[in-house]
């Protein structure tokens, strides 16, 4: 078995995994990030919500339940962390628009308005108001965007339809970073004589130059033109994920990606290692702190058994709301599912609550009590408390 | 105002076998049915062909008749039916009495057997548990039975059968003590349409007591719900029985790309409050587990119930009471068909229309044992190749449905109703469960101006509100991971409105 030596292993790729993970780095120390695979982040909407529960963000975080984890940071660290973050994604061409004082609308791809903290700027244009003069365009054969469904709710909306010659999300993006396809739809765009004030899209305008994509055709129409996020597969999502990614590789920091891991070397209070599996060979990953951001159900860093819910990675204590009966509402809609509040409890330090070793920090959506949908805690939340972990972190190396 | 013959009540199985049995002796019908066709126990049952063998025991009379119509149902039904075979297994410790009491039962009544050794179950089905003692092999199938009711409906039509569905009978219209027509309300536009004829059949099954309780009479009904789950996995291409008197979760049928396993049998009281609790899952997944160990841990999709009418006896355990049939005359032109199986449904029909041809003097024989469901040709069944072939539009991609198919539906029956596609082509069927294709499928809906983009957002939340109380119970591992994304997709990126 291969082993490696680092200062700080951070287990998950998200957007809580990648703040600390770049945070560590930035401070000169040896980092490796390991992932079973593509994280959550990759599916969402590229929207950076924070508390969508009040108009303004800090406002919703101080009305949270007392239990929920924002509590444990200063809104210093979260101004902190979002200006972080704001910064990197200018560096890396896709900035963010948006402040922490008041949170704003994005119109989503059935015509509701999604309340969000951070946008991408291919975003920013998004409607306000349900009378805003809007021409949406969509491509024929993609399955997954109805703009009758966005129409029904804009008064004042209609929609064209160009052949982009396919039909997936990911193709029609790819062929939106080729100039020459670029100019074609722009000149078809052209000769549609648009008359509305806005231009929209849904989320497709190129893979990694949307923020210039999208400058472009606002330029040459002279009107602004803006994104809609689409289900899954998500090209916002993706184009963060990416960022995030790259800047802390440019940091020094390392991916194992495609590494799951499957076991932990344990001594006394401290983990001395985990072993991640790469194409069937277990590798011991050497470390003095190890950062647990492996996301909520979905990410996998939660599991549910029949009648328990476990953390996979180190077995460490998991808040369980209830009997499987009280894990879902009846209700679909009321966003109020008792399973919402399970996960790792921690204390100030982002250490999980009667966790045995003493250099484990978790952060992002695995903690108990976020509560991410019904609070509209997304990755504004991860990035907080993923950049909280990290000093955390920090502090106990140094 | 409608007039027509024999007017009935209920598009089940059983309904829409006698609509085509009349269809085929030339008598005028029309089917009224509250929701669509197969939309109660009919669709909610485990889509087993029994070969008799459950019944052979405890009840031979319902055993034989299962056996005579499963060989007409291979027969006329053929791209319905997916002639799997079955097993009985016998599991350490059930009883070998009751083992040679089924053999015997079996002989008696006709039902083909076969006594296998375990190491030769093993090889038929890989996923057995390898501690069985041994295994009987019996003719059961699997069958289609949403499939099996629209079929049975095309001959209805061509032959100019009326039928409406989302229509709910609010009235028995009477004179002079005779029943004479209905009154039905459109649940879309709340229009009440009167609908005359000279017979009713009430084939209403869960509901019998709801249509024979508007002119006063009642049957002595039985309601039993039965639980059943599904999984993402076709986990044995055979029928799984459990050799033992039936009890909780013995049964278990492939079906397409999954499985589905149960029963309960618990008595309720309103066919229409049937909520499913995680305790019969749980019992449903154990049992089964039992014969095949992989059912502990594969994903479990959804669950969910239907009623049984059965017959009332003095009985306790529903389970004992006949899976027979009965036609009871309320001596004032309605008839109540009770009781009987999905795959006794061809032979229900054919009694009942033998009583409508004598009250009208007619004679003329039953034909639908020898005649092969009309529409059958143009079915594909299930070939991954023939279904791959328009990959580019698959707007369902755990069941395969091309966008082709959705738009063909919408055409031929103009439905408004997202479940009636799902009903017709196994879209949302899948381990995702719709999350994916039925927002697809309502944006194709009003692209195709079949229905209001609001009138889509509203039918996406009664989806997904009726779709959650299906899967509610099963969710853990990584059935509640999907969840979770599914969640996020509607509530999160999509946005929709919470109930306050």
């Amino acid at each position: 078995m291969s082993v490696i030596e680092y200062d700080v292993i951070v287990i998950g790729a998200g957007v809580a995994g990648l703040t600390a993970g770049t945070l560590l780095a930035g401070q000169g120390l040896n980092v490796a990030l390991v992932t079973a695979g593509e994280p959550t982040a990759c599916l969402s909407t590229g929207c950076v919500d924070v508390c969508s529960q009040n108009e303004n963000p800090l406002q919703g975080i101080a009305n949270l339940p007392d239990l929920h984890p924002f509590h444990l940071v200063s809104s210093e660290t979260i101004l902190q962390a979002l200006t972080d973050f704001q910064q990197v994604m200018t560096d890396m061409n896709i900035p963010y628009t948006g402040t922490l004082e008041k949170n704003r609308q994005v119109i989503s791809a059935i015509g509701t308005f999604k309340t969000t903290c951070l946008t991408p700027l291919t975003m920013e244009s998004s409607p306000q108001s349900i009378d805003e003069k809007i021409q949406i365009v969509t491509f024929t054969g993609l399955k997954d965007f109805y703009p009758s469904y966005i129409i029904s709710r804009l008064q004042n909306a209609s929609f064209s339809t160009y052949d982009a010659r396919v039909s997936t999300t990911m193709g029609i993006a790819a062929k939106f970073e080729d100039d020459a396809f670029l100019e074609a739809f722009i000149s078809w765009l052209e000769n549609l004589n648009i008359s509305a004030d806005k231009i929209a899209v849904p989320a497709v305008l190129g893979l990694e130059s949307a923020t210039a994509i999208m400058k472009r055709i606002a330029s040459r129409l002279k009107r602004p033109v803006f994104e809609i996020p689409t289900i899954p597969p998500s090209m916002p999502g993706r184009r963060l994920f990416n960022a995030l990614k790259d800047h802390f590789r440019s940091k020094g920091g390392v991916i194992y990606w495609g590494w799951p891991v499957v076991g932990v070397e344990k001594a006394g209070r401290l983990i001395e290692a985990v072993t991640a599996e790469s194409r069937g060979r277990p590798n011991s990953l050497n470390a003095r702190a190890f950062v647990l951001a492996t996301g909520s159900f979905v990410g996998g860093g939660l599991h549910a058994e029949r009648d328990t819910i476990v953390e996979p990675v180190f077995g460490l204590p998991v808040h369980v709301p209830s009997q499987r009966e009280g894990w879902f509402d009846q209700d679909y809609f009321s966003a109020n599912h008792g399973i919402g509040q399970a996960g790792i409890m921690v204390d100030t330090s982002f250490r999980a609550v009667g966790c045995p070793w003493d250099n484990i920090f978790v952060c992002g959506a695995i903690l108990a009590h976020t509560e991410a949908l019904k609070n509209g805690c997304g990755h504004g939340f991860a990035m907080t408390t993923g950049h909280a972990a990290a000093r955390s972190c920090l502090e106990y190396l140094q | 105002m409608i007039k027509t013959d024999v007017i009935i009540i209920g598009g089940g199985a059983t309904g829409c076998g006698i609509a085509r049995d009349l269809a085929l002796r030339g008598i005028p019908h029309c089917v009224i049915e509250k929701g669509d066709f197969a939309a109660g126990a009919t669709g909610a049952c485990h889509g087993l062909l029994h070969s008799g063998g459950r019944y052979a025991v405890s009840d031979p009379v319902a055993a034989k008749e299962c056996y005579d119509e499963n060989i007409i149902l291979r027969r006329i039904a053929e791209k319905c039916v997916e002639p799997t075979g079955g097993l009985f297994v016998r599991l350490p410790g059930d009883s070998k009495l009751f083992r040679e009491r089924f053999l015997r039962s079996c002989e008696e009544i006709g039902i083909p057997t076969e006594v296998i050794s375990s190491t030769k179950a093993l090889e038929l089905v890989p996923n057995l548990n390898p501690e069985i003692e041994e295994a009987i092999k019996v003719p059961d199938c699997s069958i289609d039975p949403f499939r099996l009711c629209m079929l049975n409906m095309r001959t209805s039509k061509l032959k100019d059968g009326l039928s409406f569905t989302r229509h709910k009978v609010t009235e028995i219209i009477q004179s002079r003590g005779r029943c004479i027509g209905v009154k039905a309300t459109d649940a879309a536009t709340g229009e009440i349409k009167q609908i005359y004829g000279n017979i009713i059949v009430n084939a209403s099954g869960a509901w019998t007591n709801l249509i024979a309780g508007l002119v006063g009479c009642t049957v002595p009904l039985t309601l039993s719900k039965g639980s059943l789950v599904i999984t993402n996995h076709r986990l044995t291409n055979m029928v799984i029985n459990r050799l033992r008197p039936s009890s909780d979760g013995d049964i278990i049928v492939p079906n397409e790309a999954v499985c589905l396993a149960g029963t309960t049998s618990l008595t309720v009281e309103d066919p229409d409050k049937i909520a499913i609790t995680p305790s019969e899952v749980d019992t449903i997944i154990s049992e089964a587990g039992r014969m095949i160990p992989h059912f502990n841990n594969t994903r479990v999709i959804r669950a969910f119930s239907g009623v049984r009418p059965l017959l009332k006896s003095q009985k306790l355990d529903s389970r004992e009471i006949s899976r027979g049939f009965q036609i009871i005359d309320h001596q004032n032109g309605m008839y109540s068909i009770v009781g009987g199986k999905l795959t006794t449904f061809r032979l229900m029909a054919e009694k009942m229309v033998d009583i409508i041809m004598s009250a009208f003097n007619l004679k003329r024989a039953c034909e639908t044992a020898e005649k092969p469901l009309d529409g059958q040709e143009e079915l594909s069944g299930y070939p991954l190749s023939k279904r791959l072939a328009d990959m580019k539009n698959i707007i369902c991609e755990c069941e395969l449905v091309t966008r082709k198919e959705v738009e063909r539906i919408i055409e031929q029956t103009g439905t408004r109703h997202v479940g009636d596609i799902q009903h017709r082509t196994r879209l949302g069927m899948g381990p995702c469960q719709g999350g994916f294709c039925t927002f697809r499928a309502l944006g194709i809906m009003h692209d195709m101006q079949i229905l209001t983009a609001e009138q889509s957002v509203q039918s996406l939340r009664e989806f997904l509100q009726r779709r959650f109380r299906g899967i509610r119970c099963a969710l853990w591992g990584d059935q509640l991971r999907e969840e979770q994304l599914v969640e996020y997709i509607y509530l999160g990126i999509l946005a929709m409105e919470r109930n306050k």
